[in-house]
């Protein structure tokens, strides 16, 4: 390899400050390596949206103990509700739990607001030793005899050198495509989401939704809250707002010629959603990729001096029950990190070396939970589950609670009832049926 | 107030705006080979104008840099999509 | 040739929020930035800078402003120093520049000030005065173009209504330039990376050699805040004794004339003054001497 001036030769740079980046950086620079964490936007964070529930606590708490006590997050989550929507009503799948992990210490998961978590996170990973550099753009790899040897920042003698380059560049990952890990994606893969936070007292927030405290609670929507876009909506307690958004596959925004700022309108006007957040005001709208088909859409995940790590990766698992991507994008992010120590201590940055980046990604469950879930997102972002499915089931419960002097049917002939009257085929259900199981149940 | 109009919407976040643009539509193309226009529906800024004469207007001033438009295009070399230089652009606060 | 260049980090208006029940600033949702017209007066004194010139900035403001000054560092300036002092507070521009023509003097002072002509935040547009009349020089204000020509400065200004004026000052002399006349250039990366852990030198009151004695101004008192109350207006009515066309034209154009500003050409700068003085005592905008 050739030698570059110290100051502009690194052990590793890092691509993109988000949770991945940081996660790499703060383990990379904790090992005693030389890091340079790459950031485009003004501060780490400004740049990132998400819901954001962020459901990996545990993972973080190996690196810095107790981290929710100083980090600013919001609520922790301790009820979650998935509610299946017609236009006028909503039947919810309603999960509490006040008990060990949920409602106590490390805790499930934490409502947060990126720009101020991601923030943080890179301050950690400075702290740590890590050199983060601000409004940085990367637009291509270094290349010298076939290795990738660093990155090019868009600024004058932007050339910088790394003995590995881990690409968490997110959801378009332009470096994976550069280093040609990665191919053009069809809009069928990747869902938009358009999210506000709207402003709302604590006070009220608490009274509002049961909550005592710091609890929080996670509501997720499926059916026709997206009309007939395939997608779905959420709405997350935060101290003093509420997080709330519409997520579209961009192919099915397309076809259907819908706005996704007008399905948000529609969302928060659907009559279970309008209360909920009654009287809030606007504080910021934003919008952001979801690369939802996680497995089916996983690059090359390394190259000869390179890695890649996060939503770049496709490490989002977006499967009905799930909407995770954070603490996978940590995951591999530490997995990417821990590859290339190793890949420091062999001097030897091949990809035969950097090839352990998916022992490590199995050992910290990331690929073996994408591939165990690999069925799910093509099975969720179906137009039966998407837009049928909750309706139907809506619907039902709408006719068995219903008491209008008509004679009461039981469940059984009534649901085949619906069915027969659906435009849905039984064997297509039965087919269903077994999807669904394939998906989640073994 | 909760229910907003787009431009309520877009006035709530904070754009730097650089110099120079960092998407560029050859309205040409949109003009002579595209009948679908997925770009006017898709973004979630409505950066996207309809001409006329049929071609595509690009306001890149307000624009959340997160690839919809570069997806959804169906036409090769239409959207030459890049990002803001670095520090400029789209900068969120909250989410 | 040593140039200074003073810089404000100020609050990008657009983040702004004003709660309207109370009047507060949402300060958790206020983002910085160095202030365009700063920005602006950067980008020329670097263009300006001889081989053998220097570019040295200048902020007045908290630890934060570190960063801007750092950003200026990037692209280009020579050195840099912050004035701070923990006894400030918000600062009046006169006091603002006190504090920046001491901070020029602690090193030889420049050939030449720029500055921006107005902040965002502020935006009285004294600073350029004031500054001028600490260090006794020249100064040009509104400046939209200058040039520099055998040791004169040529500059061309901007006026009311569109109108320009061009004049000279000689050096040393301060400018104020307008906002959005060019940006700043995009450091280079090794720059971006060296100045990230560059120290900014911190200048207190002591250093300066002032007391907070010296900084004290009669308090300004805000007894109460009332909207804006216009003077009556003198309805229109056309000339009689013009002809019918005057009378047409008169009519079309609602009686709006252009307004003539009286210019004080004569007498001393201390008469002319108290020729302002007594025109804003006559429409009530100073109280009169009790």
């Amino acid at each position: 390899m050739t030698t570059h001036p110290a100051n502009q030769q690194f052990d590793v740079i890092v691509v993109g400050a988000g949770p991945a980046g940081s996660a790499a950086a703060l383990l990379a620079a904790r090992a005693g390596l030389k890091v340079l964490l790459l950031e485009r936007g003004e501060y780490p964070g400004a740049k990132n949206a998400s819901g954001a529930v962020f459901y990996g606590s545990a993972i973080l708490n190996e690196l810095i103990p107790n981290w929710w006590e100083q980090a600013p997050v919001e609520r922790h989550i301790c009820r979650r509700d998935i509610a299946f929507m017609s236009p006028t009503t909503a039947v919810a799948l309603d999960f509490r739990s006040a008990g060990v992990g949920f409602a106590t210490a490390p805790y499930n998961g934490f409502t947060v607001l990126r720009p101020k978590f991601d923030r943080w996170l890179a301050a950690q990973a400075e702290a740590a030793g890590a050199f983060v550099l601000t409004s940085a753009v990367v637009d291509d790899v270094l290349r010298e005899k076939g290795h990738i040897v660093g990155v090019r920042v868009r600024r004058e003698q932007g050339e910088i050198y790394g003995k590995v380059v881990i690409a968490c560049d997110g959801v378009n990952s332009f470096l994976a495509k550069k280093a040609g890990l990665q191919r053009e994606f069809h809009p069928h893969e990747l869902s938009l989401g358009v999210k506000e936070v709207i402003g709302l007292d604590p006070a009220i927030i608490q009274d509002r939704f049961h909550l005592t405290d710091n609890d929080g609670i996670a509501f997720e929507y499926l059916g026709a809250i997206t009309e007939d876009v395939h997608g779905g909506a959420f709405l997350y307690t935060n101290r003093d707002s509420l997080s709330l958004g519409v997520i579209g596959q961009v192919s099915s925004l397309v076809e259907r010629r819908k706005r996704p700022y007008e399905l948000l309108e529609r969302f928060k006007a659907h009559p279970a959603v309008a209360p909920l957040v009654r009287g809030g005001k606007l504080r910021e709208y934003s919008a952001h990729l979801i690369p939802e088909s996680g497995w089916a859409m996983k690059p090359k995940l390394y190259t000869d001096g390179m890695l890649v790590a996060g939503d770049a990766a496709g490490f989002c698992l977006a499967a009905g029950l799930y909407l995770e991507g954070m603490n996978y994008a940590m995951q591999s992010g530490l997995a990417a990190a821990e590859t290339a120590i190793f890949a420091c201590q062999k001097n030897n940055f091949s990809a035969r070396v950097l090839a352990a980046y998916q022992k490590n990604l199995k050992q910290r469950h990331v690929s073996t939970d994408f591939r165990a879930y690999r069925h799910a997102p093509s099975f969720v972002n179906g137009p039966r589950l998407q837009n049928l499915y909750p309706e139907m089931v809506a619907r039902g419960m709408e006719q068995i609670f219903r008491v209008d002097g008509t004679p009461k049917r039981k469940i059984l002939p009534l649901t085949y009832r619906m069915v027969r009257q659906s435009t849905i085929k039984p064997g297509q259900l039965l087919r269903d049926v077994y999807q669904v199981a394939r998906a989640y149940l073994w | 107030m909760v229910m907003t109009t787009h431009e309520e919407k877009m006035r709530t976040v904070r754009f730097r705006v650089g110099a120079t643009p960092h998407i560029v539509v050859n309205s040409e193309i949109c003009r002579n080979d595209c009948s679908v226009h997925a770009c006017v529906y898709v973004c979630p800024a409505n950066l996207f104008v309809p001409l006329d004469d049929g071609g595509i207007l690009f306001n890149y001033e307000q624009c959340f840099e997160c690839g919809t438009c570069y997806v959804a295009c169906n036409q090769e070399g239409a959207i030459r999509w890049s990002y803001p230089d670095g520090g400029y652009g789209v900068t969120f606060r909250e989410s | 040739m040593r140039i200074a260049v003073c810089l404000k980090y100020v609050p990008d208006p657009s983040t702004i929020e004003v709660d309207p029940l109370t009047g507060l600033i949402d300060a958790g949702r206020v983002l910085y930035m160095m202030n365009p017209a700063d920005e602006s007066a950067l980008e020329l004194a670097l263009r300006l800078r001889p081989s053998n010139g220097t570019v040295t900035v200048f902020s007045v403001g908290p630890v934060e402003a570190d960063r801007l000054l750092q950003d200026a560092l990037a692209a280009g300036a020579d050195a840099a120093l912050r004035v701070w002092d923990d006894s400030l507070g918000s600062l009046k521009p006169i006091v603002t520049t006190m504090l920046l023509a001491a901070a020029l003097r602690v090193k030889e002072l420049p050939d030449l000030v720029l500055c921006g002509g107005h902040s965002v935040d502020r935006g009285s547009g004294t600073v350029p005065a004031l500054l001028a009349e600490h260090l006794d020089w020249p100064v040009a204000t509104d400046v939209t173009q200058f040039e520099l020509r055998s040791g004169r400065m040529r500059v061309q200004r901007r006026l009311a209504r569109g109108a320009r004026a061009e004049s000279e000052v000689t050096l040393p002399a301060i400018l104020g330039l307008e906002s959005g006349l060019v940006h700043l250039r995009q450091a280079s990366l090794p720059n971006l990376m060296r100045v990230k852990h560059t120290p900014i030198p911190l200048y207190g009151l002591e250093e300066l050699g002032l007391s907070p004695q010296d900084l004290h101004f009669p308090a300004m008192t805000l007894h109460e805040v009332m909207p804006p109350r216009p003077r009556t207006r003198v309805m229109f009515t056309p000339d009689i004794h013009g002809s019918v066309q005057e009378r047409v034209a008169q009519i079309m154009s609602a009686g709006v004339a252009g307004k003539t500003g009286k210019i004080l050409e004569s007498g001393t700068p201390e008469q002319q003054a108290d020729a302002i003085i007594a025109f804003l005592r006559q429409r009530g905008f100073l109280e009169q001497p009790t």
